[in-house]
């Protein structure tokens, strides 16, 4: 199952980049960086994804960037629904 | 600059109301409820963020003309803190975007197409969405212009039959524990109206400044007017169960029975929701690449749509394991990570601008 979610993601890129890239002019290197860069991030993501599904998130750096006040409202909420 | 299409005023105030308002409907009638009960209908009379957020962009295009809050923030506090705001900025557009497609494919899952997987559903509007974020402002511009009536029309349609069920009495007594339970209420729609600072990166865009002012709060009051509606509805129709429901608007759509033969009537009301999650999904994630794109300082923007759209659909998955902590982390760190970054950030910077054109006019 594992191995088709990458044969997926393997195709999703392929696909952009073939798609994309002739549309690049030669003299575009910032945009031909970036779009590579972009590619190389997202392809990665994916992989980790798929084989680390369980992977701390976005979401749980803010939990523990607003920790203090992320207890105080879920006491608030619990208080107010309770 | 990067994008030269135009839009006009009114272009930019139907998309803002279509880029809030959908999400909103849906979710927010559930977690205000815990909140302001029966005063649930006075909650979004409370935008204080949507007209800071509001005040504080206009002014900032005044003082800046022509340029968004990133890079006006360049010019404020300097080039290299202003490049890690405008890091910051796409990257939470990014993440709050993809929060937006896992509500809408969760959505659409759960109630719709239970057997299709979650993925199929988010890739699929992350694909249509980029395709029009690629065509650039002036098409996603068009198309809020070309789906407002039709979004408005679908709303009434739920609205107007349900009016004969509706029970007066449930939202009796009106503000018993005075005004605080409203207002507490208020603090989770705080998100949505924050979202108001999209404002300030289509502002450059706009054809005929001088109505952009005027277009901007009529976008604003006609979100409150609808949510007042939307709430209102769903207090009179479920009363105390409002809070049972995941998505109380649904139900509502899901209770019209004209004479037996309308029924089934939440097809209009997912017809709503695909429309306006549409937009709501192409606004942000226009706003996401116009960011990286000027981070990046590239010539255009259009190169690296797909890229973030796979990205987004990443994120989409990424954001939380499951429904459950989703709605959680909306009505807690990401509420107080959008007031952060929306709404105290920029007024910071507005401090910072009047008080730097202050001095400057005194020397």
């Amino acid at each position: 199952m594992d191995w088709a979610a990458v044969l997926g993601i393997a195709a999703v890129l392929v696909i952009m980049v073939r798609y994309e890239w002739p549309q690049l002019k030669p003299q575009m290197k910032r945009e031909k960086t970036a779009y590579a860069v972009l590619t190389a991030v997202g392809g990665a993501l994916a992989l980790l994804l798929v084989f680390y599904p369980e992977m701390p998130g976005p979401t749980q750096g803010l939990d523990a960037l607003y920790k203090p006040l992320v207890k105080w409202m879920d006491h608030f909420i619990e208080k107010r629904s309770g | 600059m990067i994008e030269k299409g135009k839009i006009s005023a009114s272009q930019m105030g139907k998309m803002l109301y279509l880029a809030i308002l959908p999400t909103a409907i849906l979710t927010t009638p559930a977690i205000t409820f815990k909140f302001a009960k029966q005063d649930l209908w006075i909650s979004p009379i409370w935008a204080l963020c949507g007209l800071i957020v509001i005040f504080v962009s206009l002014r900032l295009h005044r003082m800046y003309p022509g340029l968004n809050i990133v890079q006006a923030c360049e010019r404020i506090v300097g080039r290299f803190p202003g490049k890690i705001i405008g890091f910051i900025f796409p990257l939470f557009y990014l993440y709050f975007n993809g929060i937006i497609v896992r509500e809408y494919s969760e959505f659409v899952v759960g109630a719709f197409l239970i057997r299709t997987p979650l993925i199929v559903v988010s890739g699929s509007i992350v694909l249509v969405c980029a395709i029009a974020a690629r065509g650039g402002v002036e098409i996603v511009g068009r198309f809020s212009e070309l789906i407002l009536p039709a979004f408005i029309t679908l709303f009434l349609l739920i609205v107007v039959p349900i009016i004969p069920d509706l029970q007066v009495t449930n939202m009796l007594p009106i503000m018993p524990e005075g005004i605080r339970p409203s207002i507490e209420g208020a603090i989770v729609l705080q998100t949505w109206f924050s979202e108001f600072l999209t404002a300030s990166f289509l502002l450059p865009f706009v054809a005929d400044q001088k109505k952009s002012q005027k277009s901007v709060y009529i976008s604003l009051l006609a979100v409150i007017l609808t949510l007042i509606v939307s709430n209102l509805v769903t207090l009179l129709l479920l009363g105390e169960l409002t809070g049972n429901y995941t998505y109380p608007f649904l139900t509502v759509a899901r209770y019209i029975n004209l004479a037996d033969f309308f029924t089934h009537l939440e097809s209009l009301f997912m017809a709503i929701w695909v429309l306006g999650a549409f937009v709501k999904i192409c606004v942000f994630f226009y706003v996401t690449v116009l960011g990286a794109a000027q981070w990046m300082n590239l010539s255009d923007y259009r190169p690296i749509v797909f890229p973030l759209g796979l990205l987004l659909i990443l994120f989409s998955m990424w954001v939380a394991p499951n429904f459950q902590e989703l709605t959680h982390a909306i009505a807690t760190s990401v509420t107080l990570a959008i007031i952060t970054l929306f709404v105290i950030i920029p007024g910071l910077l507005f401090c910072i601008a009047w008080v730097k054109r202050r001095l400057w006019i005194k020397s």
